[in-house]
């Protein structure tokens, strides 16, 4: 697969540290996102991999 | 929630709780411990269990009378009880190693006089000596003993005290008669075991035989002296030395946490089935090692884990009921990140399927316990919504979207009113059609296309069942009080639990065999619902008809247990649900007769052979698995197709832009979103929003990836366009929010 550009900017994404929030709790992690918009691209693999780890971790405290 | 709340849901469970032999044992030896040590021949261990529990085990091997053996339950399979006192014999002969404990801590303050050396003096002063006391012992004999000095056996009892005296410092003043209390003024306190007739200074008639105090709050009494016999002699003089430590370091004699635990196991579990084990015989010379093995297997090891060994999240998650409760309500008071909460996967993953209730001896319900956590959860703002997300907008949609309620064509009221349930028409549309039309031929029956709300109560969502259920009350009440004919187990466990005023019938007692053509016979197994098992004219029912259609029915040797539906644990607990449905399709090999839409729809996506009841009599459905997609299409249709029967004027339904979108999905793609829960309104929604303006990331050879938040859940879709439509090739979801990038 070619580089993801955003399709409203035109741009291509570059990785950026972005917040997450899940049951109250704020973390950061580094995604691509739009230079221009800010739009940011969750990867499938980190959506059901780490993301569901991490998931998982919090509902269980 | 009080404690006292979530406590009484399991404080009847006896599950771990003591056995019944020992509740008879003099010194509440935990047998079954003890034999299953015995059982693997751990010799060693089993020696130090006995050792700490009786004092001098050789002693007790030859002298207990053995009382558990009349609250065996090994006599319930008509054989004889444990030979306990033969096994102890073997432990006390085949260990290999039988030297007492040395703990090294300081010496207490505390002189104590013990005047006796029989057993209750011993086991007194040993038990004052180890924890450091100066003890000094007195017998007017010329060693120790008292009245076994002329036992048969006294040369093994004096080998057993001197290996249980072999680290303790004792004063021995052998050959010294203690005539009156004046010549032991130098001691803190004094334990008088003279034995049957033996002097008491005149205190027997103050003994306080709870605390074997007396008048005089120095002196303490115990043994033969006060009519104990051996045994009690034993375990009364460890009490009594436990009460005479509290009278040294508080001046008061006063019982301990110890003596106050006196098991009491009243509640047995019954041996069904359990096959007969003869005793086996101890020859002259004792037991042989596999001979006292053998024995010791005897043993049933009674204790009660039926909820545990029978429930796949019990036995999975390991925690007796007991401990259940007290962290259900201990994860109320939970303030992350201080404390955390202990129980939370546990509570949601919990089928609801009553069996642990079904098979508990005292009927403790663990489900009802955690449908209360996840009520209270909800309440307090402490549970993970992501979890019922997806059911709840389901329950929405089958609420408002696809709802629909008549009386019937030209009725404003009737006798009866049909509601198959949510699921039901979602996948067998054309089987609820048909049993309308033979219901309403029959009866004057009306129609109600609607949800239970069983999704609002496996999420704990009192607010939004409450909701539903007085959607139900008023629709019954406006259709004049009609009696609800049911298709599906659930709505009918709801119903009597939760609208018990009113009446209702399942559509499979209405529907008569005689009405319907036998058709191929074959072979099958009815798997029923789990919460048809109080239900016995529903499960009648359904063997009726299933028999009239031709097929040999057989019965599940384990019944009553959920398909993985129950309780919606399918996104809380992955794993689990699959063990459970896997279980479940393997309980037998032969294909099921099922009447639960959820349960064919379980077994299906996991490729086991199983048709609704329904389908046996109005024509099988041409689909094997009705993915998300196309259930919502079906209650659409189905509720389009009711308003043509009952003659009800077409509403203006509302139409989403998004709904006319033509989407492709290769058929392992359409497979593998929708066991993700990712229905088409989503993928629809998702590619006509970046389609017409909003954010989407697209990639040169094509395709194109948008994502869309609908409640806890945000989806993203890949996609790219195929001429007039929108081949999607993949889907999936993330819990998490993004919140926005970092400066």
């Amino acid at each position: 697969m070619s580089a993801l550009k955003c399709v409203k900017c035109g741009v291509e994404l570059k990785p950026k540290k972005t917040m997450f929030e899940y049951l109250g709790n704020t973390f950061s992690h580094e995604v691509p996102v739009c230079p221009e918009c800010g739009e940011a691209y969750i990867p499938q693999e980190l959506a059901e991999g780490r993301m569901r780890e991490v998931e998982e971790q919090l509902e269980d405290k | 929630m009080k404690q006292q709340e979530a406590i009484a849901y399991t404080e009847r469970c006896f599950g771990g709780q003591p056995a019944s032999c020992t509740s008879a044992c003099p010194f509440g030896l935990d047998i079954r411990a003890f034999l299953e040590k015995t059982g693997r021949g751990r010799w060693k261990q089993a020696y130090r269990q006995l050792r700490n529990a009786v004092v001098f085990p050789a002693v007790t091997a030859e002298l207990c009378p053995a009382p558990c053996r009349t609250r065996c339950q090994r006599t319930e399979t008509g054989d004889e009880p444990i030979n306990l006192s033969g096994i102890e014999r073997a432990v006390v002969r085949y260990s290999p190693e039988k030297h007492a404990e040395n703990y090294v801590i300081p010496a207490k303050n505390g002189k104590i006089a013990v005047v006796g050396a029989g057993l209750s003096g011993l086991s007194a002063a040993l038990a004052l000596a180890q924890k450091k006391f100066a003890v000094t012992l007195f017998d007017r004999a010329d060693g120790w003993g008292g009245v076994l000095r002329t036992h048969a056996n006294f040369a093994v009892f004096d080998a057993d005290f001197a290996l249980a005296y072999e680290n303790e410092t004792v004063e021995k003043r052998f050959g010294t008669e203690i005539k009156s209390p004046g010549e032991l003024d130098g001691f803190d306190a004094v334990f008088l075991a003279t034995g049957d007739g033996g002097g008491d200074f005149g205190l027997a008639a103050s003994f306080d035989p709870e605390l074997h105090a007396t008048a005089d709050p120095r002196v303490f009494l115990g043994g033969g002296l006060v009519g104990e016999d051996a045994m009690s002699a034993i375990a009364g003089a460890v009490a009594a030395a436990r009460t005479i430590e509290v009278f040294l370091a508080t001046g008061k004699a006063s019982a301990t946490y110890a003596d106050l635990k006196k098991p009491d196991c009243s509640r047995y579990v019954d041996h069904d089935g359990e096959p007969s084990s003869p005793l086996v015989a101890e020859s002259a010379d004792g037991y042989s090692g596999d001979a006292a093995r053998a024995e010791s297997l005897r043993c049933m090891q009674c204790d009660c884990n039926r909820c545990m060994a029978g429930c796949e999240m019990l036995a999975r998650f390991r925690k007796p009921p007991r401990k259940i409760s007290s962290e259900v309500y201990s994860d109320e008071g939970a303030a992350p990140p201080y404390s955390t909460h202990i129980i939370t996967r546990e509570t949601y993953s919990c089928n609801d399927c009553g069996y642990c209730k079904s098979v508990c001896p005292e009927k403790v319900d663990i489900g009802s316990l955690l449908h209360l956590s996840r009520v209270s959860r909800f309440e307090n703002g402490t549970s993970a919504p992501a979890l019922h997300d997806f059911w709840l907008r389901e329950m929405d949609f089958n609420t408002h979207g696809a709802s629909f309620v008549s009386a019937g064509a030209g009725r404003g009221t009737c006798e009866y009113l049909f509601f198959p349930g949510c699921q039901l028409g979602a996948m067998l549309p054309e089987q609820v059609e048909s049993a309308y039309k033979y219901l309403n031929a029959k009866y004057e029956t009306g129609v109600f296309l609607g949800c239970c709300g069983a999704p609002a109560y496996w999420a704990g969502r009192d607010d939004l069942l409450n909701g539903n259920l007085r959607g139900i009350r008023d629709a019954w009440e406006t259709l004049g009080k009609p009696k609800f004919i049911l298709a599906c187990a659930s709505c009918d466990r709801f119903f009597r639990e939760l609208m018990p005023e009113i009446e209702t019938a399942t559509l499979y007692e209405l529907l008569d065999p005689n009405d319907f053509a036998a058709s191929e016979p074959y072979a099958a197994a009815v798997f029923d619902p789990c919460a048809a098992r109080d239900n016995d004219a529903m499960r009648g029912a359904v063997r009726a008809l299933a028999a009239r259609s031709g097929i040999a029915v057989s019965e599940l040797t384990e019944q009553g247990k959920c398909c993985g539906y129950g309780g919606l644990i399918r996104e809380a607990n992955p794993t689990l649900y699959n063990t459970v449905v896997t279980n479940r399709i393997e309980a037998s090999e032969k294909p099921y007769i099922v009447y639960c839409a959820n349960c064919r729809d379980v077994f299906r996506s996991k490729g086991k052979e199983c048709t609704h009841i329904l389908e046996t009599i109005f024509g099988q459905s041409s689909k094997n698995v009705t993915f998300i997609a196309q259930k919502r299409y079906n209650s659409i249709k189905l509720r389009g197709i009711m308003y043509e029967i009952t003659g009800t004027p077409v509403r203006n339904t509302e139409q989403n832009p998004w709904d006319t979108l033509k989407l492709a999905l290769a058929p392992e793609v359409a497979e593998r979103i929708d066991r993700k829960l990712i229905g088409g309104d989503e993928l629809r929604e998702a590619i006509y929003n970046a389609e017409n303006g909003g954010g989407a990331f697209g990639s040169d050879d094509g395709e194109i990836q948008c994502k869309l938040t609908r409640g806890a859940l945000t989806y993203w879709v890949r996609y790219r366009k195929n001429g007039g439509a929108f081949e999607v090739l993949d889907a999936f979801y993330h819990r998490m929010k993004i919140a926005g990038t970092a400066k």
